[in-house]
């Protein structure tokens, strides 16, 4: 029992510092500008200054979207493993809860979007409705195929399942979709039309302001770093590598996993939600039923 | 600082207001692209720009602004939350906005000072105990009582109702008329709401919108119910919505700006979306939606600087727009007072977006009517000038596409590239040139940008276009053809025929590359002025090619003094396209499409 109090707070404690850090390299690839102190004093400004409700804003939602999308992402950290130990709760079914938080960033995007009663949030929130039905396969198709695998859907399994040969080279298909769908899923650009600037000024966030947008910003780092986590856990081997601490492999993938997505948007314009619905239902999910194919044939005829 | 929030700077806000002088986070008006045009980098002074006023901690506003503007920016700096500073650079009239908190002058370092200044102000500052507060004129309210059953009955005073005796409520009423409400951004608030008690104290002055035009009052349930004045429903006690008035009914329904807020409030039974939405017509998608009316500007982050836009949506789809420019006659002096000198001066800083291009356009036109011709070499220098200002100004719709789609990597490239070009001589724009052609190179061969353009505003070939919208609708109109110059440098006008957004990015881009070559042909570069039209007397005529396509211009001159002035610029015809362009379109393909048409709302009309 003590144990795992210890290895919660090692985790939640890692974290934070992983989520400062994504803070760090999301307002360098937006702002072009890498301030290590950026995102702390961007936090303390915002706690500062003024929040202000909207009239006729729809209280409850307003005030619970950004809460709803930071539980979420918590919760899907939960059952990520940093290390052997280090992890929150080693869930029996654990890849499949964290399909069941992620959804609920859907959820608290649209209260936040509809909350404030603003035309942009609105537009925005409901956008991202578009865009979930056209990822939300390809976080679910993926994963089956990592599971079959592993023959688990504990995620401590699944790493210990690519000991021999990770994921990326093992189901490189699986990889692709699922980090193209993880990325819609962070609103990550070219996927960024929930807080689209040049789109809808702001979107989901344009009636934010003070505490309350950094709360709902707090939940989009750990988000990123849910996702990232659960890339690195499904496809990268999560903790497994020579020499270093389990840890450090760990944190240095999750690392590296959110700085490419957070920099690849940088070179692409963004992709309208009905073009992202066409090709994830057109291309993704026809590939994704191969993968989960070509995984159970090589299940069945390579042992490894 | 006058935009400080409540309380003693102490203890832990002290330290808060230092992370604030630390991390300025700026919206900038009428736009980013205007502080390009002027030469501004916003971000390397160390102002992070952001796209909501909501989120940013200084109002900077660029140059003078029309009264319009000025407004608009008033309604901005009141949504912004406090601690706020207003940074004006180069303005000297900014009413109604308050007083600014840090002025300076109009460049990269002026711009340097202050944000020095600004960091000095929030530090000490940002918080204060006598805080003081702004209402913009456009957002101020006035209580009107009515009767709950008779909506026509409305009085000043408390009272009952004459026609059944029943208490007058109080609502709220907007004082201003006009187009004083069209802010930068649809605030969270409909027109002529009440506000709930609980609501009421926190939403100060910032949560306040303006009627934009004359709108009427209808029920969401009993359409025959029509009020010129918001309050409930006589039948039902609802909340009446505000819909637009039937100045063109081609579809027989008025166009209810339907908020969804006001369907779920003010009556406990249940509202069906069904019963709601099935009078309204359809769009092309068939789906019925919500229509509401939302403003896009005149400071909307994707779009040109100065430019209103507002769609009527239904769902995400554009079922009416309407755009305008900046109605600038006005701001026009007579022009019996001023030489042509000073004419081609006044014209040149009206047209903040295209300085040379005019000035070249009152040059030719003043030395038409003195009868004065120039020397080939003073004739290359202007043409050089011109073709550097095509490059920046192309460049910087670059910068704008990419700020609008999210293209970060497009948008600070070509932002830096167009602030090289910008006051390079002939030299250093050779220089530059391998770095240009990078960059064109880079956008054409990006799958995702082209597919994003692709297909978007077909315009078929039209004798009303102009420039590079003309000429990738397969036009040939080119104005450098009969300049007597520019073919001898070696210029043929670049044609496409796809007519589509893809197409016009394409014609620029072309454009971008001809330019740098005629640039180097011309040999130098020479800001233009009028020469030999002192004490001349005539009429002329002069034509340009814009940036956006040819200007042209009838001029009368006595004694060497401009008396009468005519300019027809090339975004007129395009204003008016627009609207009809983007109907039916998804939002976003619709803001792509008027940001394809690059569209000037600076241009003068006289």
């Amino acid at each position: 029992m003590g144990d795992e109090i210890v290895s919660s707070v090692l985790v939640l404690i890692s974290l934070g510092v992983a989520v400062y850090l994504v803070a760090v390299l999301e307002a360098w690839s937006v702002g072009g500008r890498f301030r290590l102190a950026g995102p702390a004093y961007a936090a303390l400004s915002l706690i500062g200054r003024e929040s202000i409700l909207p009239r006729k804003s729809d209280r409850l939602f307003f005030e619970a979207g950004p809460v709803l999308l930071l539980m979420a992402a918590l919760l899907s950290v939960a059952v990520i493993p940093l290390s052997p130990d280090l992890i929150i709760v080693d869930l029996a079914t654990g890849a499949l809860f964290l399909n069941a938080a992620l959804a609920y960033v859907l959820v608290a995007l649209i209260m936040a979007g509809w909350g404030p009663n603003g035309a942009y949030g609105m537009v925005a929130g409901w956008r991202f409705l578009g865009q979930f039905i056209a990822y939300a396969m390809l976080i679910v198709m993926p994963i089956t195929a990592v599971a079959m695998r592993a023959e688990s859907l504990a995620t401590t399994a699944i790493v210990t399942s690519q000991e021999a040969l990770w994921n990326i080279v093992y189901q490189p298909l699986g990889f692709v979709l699922f980090v193209v769908a993880g990325m819609g899923l962070t609103f990550l650009p070219p996927f960024d039309l929930p807080i689209a600037k040049g789109d809808l000024a702001g979107g989901v966030e344009a009636e934010y302001s003070g505490a309350r947008l950094a709360v709902l910003r707090l939940g989009r780092m750990v988000l990123i770093v849910a996702v990232a986590g659960a890339t690195v856990t499904f496809y990268l081997g999560g903790w497994l590598g020579p020499v270093f601490p389990p840890w450090v492999w760990n944190a240095g993938k999750i690392l590296a996993v959110s700085a490419a997505m957070l920099l690849s948007g940088r070179y692409m314009p963004r992709v309208r939600e009905a073009r992202y619905l066409a090709i994830c239902w057109k291309l993704g999910v026809p590939l994704a039923l191969v993968n989960i194919f070509l995984v159970g044939v090589i299940a069945l005829v390579v042992p490894i | 600082m006058l935009g400080a929030r409540d309380g003693s700077l102490t203890g832990m806000r002290r330290l808060v207001a230092a992370a604030m002088a630390r991390d300025l986070t700026v919206f900038v008006v009428p736009g980013s692209d205007i502080a390009r045009e002027h030469g501004l980098d916003v971000a390397a002074a160390g102002l992070r720009p952001v796209a909501s006023p909501r989120h940013a901690s200084v109002l900077l506003v660029v140059g003078d602004l029309p009264a319009e503007l000025r407004a608009a920016a008033s309604v901005v700096y009141a949504q912004m939350m406090r601690p706020r500073a207003l940074l004006v650079l180069g303005a000297a009239d900014r009413a109604p906005l308050p007083a600014a908190d840090v002025a300076g002058a109009l460049s990269q370092q002026g711009l340097i000072d202050s944000v020095t200044r600004l960091r000095h102000c929030f530090r000490e500052g940002a918080f204060r105990e006598d805080a003081a507060d702004f209402t913009a004129p456009a957002l101020q309210t006035r209580v009107e009582y009515t009767c709950p059953m008779h909506p026509e009955v409305v009085s000043d005073q408390p009272g009952s109702c004459p026609k059944c005796g029943m208490t007058l409520v109080p609502r709220e009423a907007a004082a201003g008329s006009g187009h004083s409400g069209h802010d930068a951004h649809s605030s969270a608030d409909d027109t002529g709401s009440r506000k709930t008690p609980d609501q009421a104290h926190m939403g100060h002055n910032h949560a306040k919108q303006a009627h934009t035009e004359q709108t009427e009052y209808t029920c969401p349930m009993h359409p025959e119910v029509v009020s010129e004045e918001p309050g409930s429903c006589p039948k039902c006690g609802m909340d009446l919505v505000p819909a637009e008035n039937k100045h063109n009914n081609h579809s027989g329904m008025d166009h209810g700006a339907m908020d969804h807020d006001s369907m779920n409030h003010g009556n406990a039974s249940f509202m069906s979306m069904v019963d709601v939405t099935k009078d309204l017509p359809r769009s092309g998608d068939e789906l019925q939606m919500d229509w509401m009316k939302v403003a896009f500007g005149p400071f909307f982050p994707g779009l040109p600087g100065g430019l209103m836009l507002t769609f009527t949506l239904d769902g995400d789809t554009v079922a009416e727009a309407s755009v305008h420019g900046l109605a600038r006659e006005a701001d026009f002096p007579t022009p019996n007072k001023i030489d042509a000198a000073g004419f081609a001066d006044r014209l040149a800083g009206l047209e903040q977006l295209v300085p040379v291009a005019y000035r070249l356009l009152a040059c030719r036109a003043t030395e038409d009517a003195a009868g004065t011709t120039v020397s080939t070499r003073t004739a290359q220098g202007r043409i050089g000038a011109l073709e550097r200002e095509r490059v920046v100004s192309h460049l910087g719709w670059l910068a704008l596409t990419g700020q609008q789609s999210g293209f970060i990597w497009l948008a600070e490239r070509a932002a830096t590239l167009q602030a090289q070009v910008r006051s390079a001589n002939v030299a250093e724009i050779a220089n530059l040139k391998p770095a240009v052609e990078r960059l064109i190179d880079r956008i054409r061969g990006t799958g995702l940008q082209r597919a994003r353009l692709a297909g978007l505003g077909r315009l078929a070939p039209h004798s009303d276009l102009r420039g590079p919208v003309s000429r990738a609708s397969a036009g040939t109109e080119d104005a450098r053809n009969d300049d007597g110059i520019s073919p001898a440098l070696g210029f043929v006008p670049i044609c496409r025929d796809g007519g589509d957004a893809l197409s016009r990015m394409l014609v620029r881009l072309d454009e971008i590359a001809q330019s740098l070559a005629l640039i180097a042909a011309a040999g130098a570069i020479e800001l233009p002025e009028p020469e030999g039209t002192t004490d001349a007397t005539g009429h002329g005529t002069a034509t340009v090619e814009t940036p956006r396509g040819v200007a042209r211009m009838d001029v009368a001159l006595e004694h060497g003094k401009v008396v009468n002035a005519r300019v027809d610029a090339p975004s007129t015809p395009h204003l008016a396209l627009a609207a009809t362009l983007c109907r039916q379109h998804e939002l976003g393909d619709a803001l792509t499409i008027i940001g394809s048409l690059d569209i000037s709302p600076w241009e003068t009309r006289l």
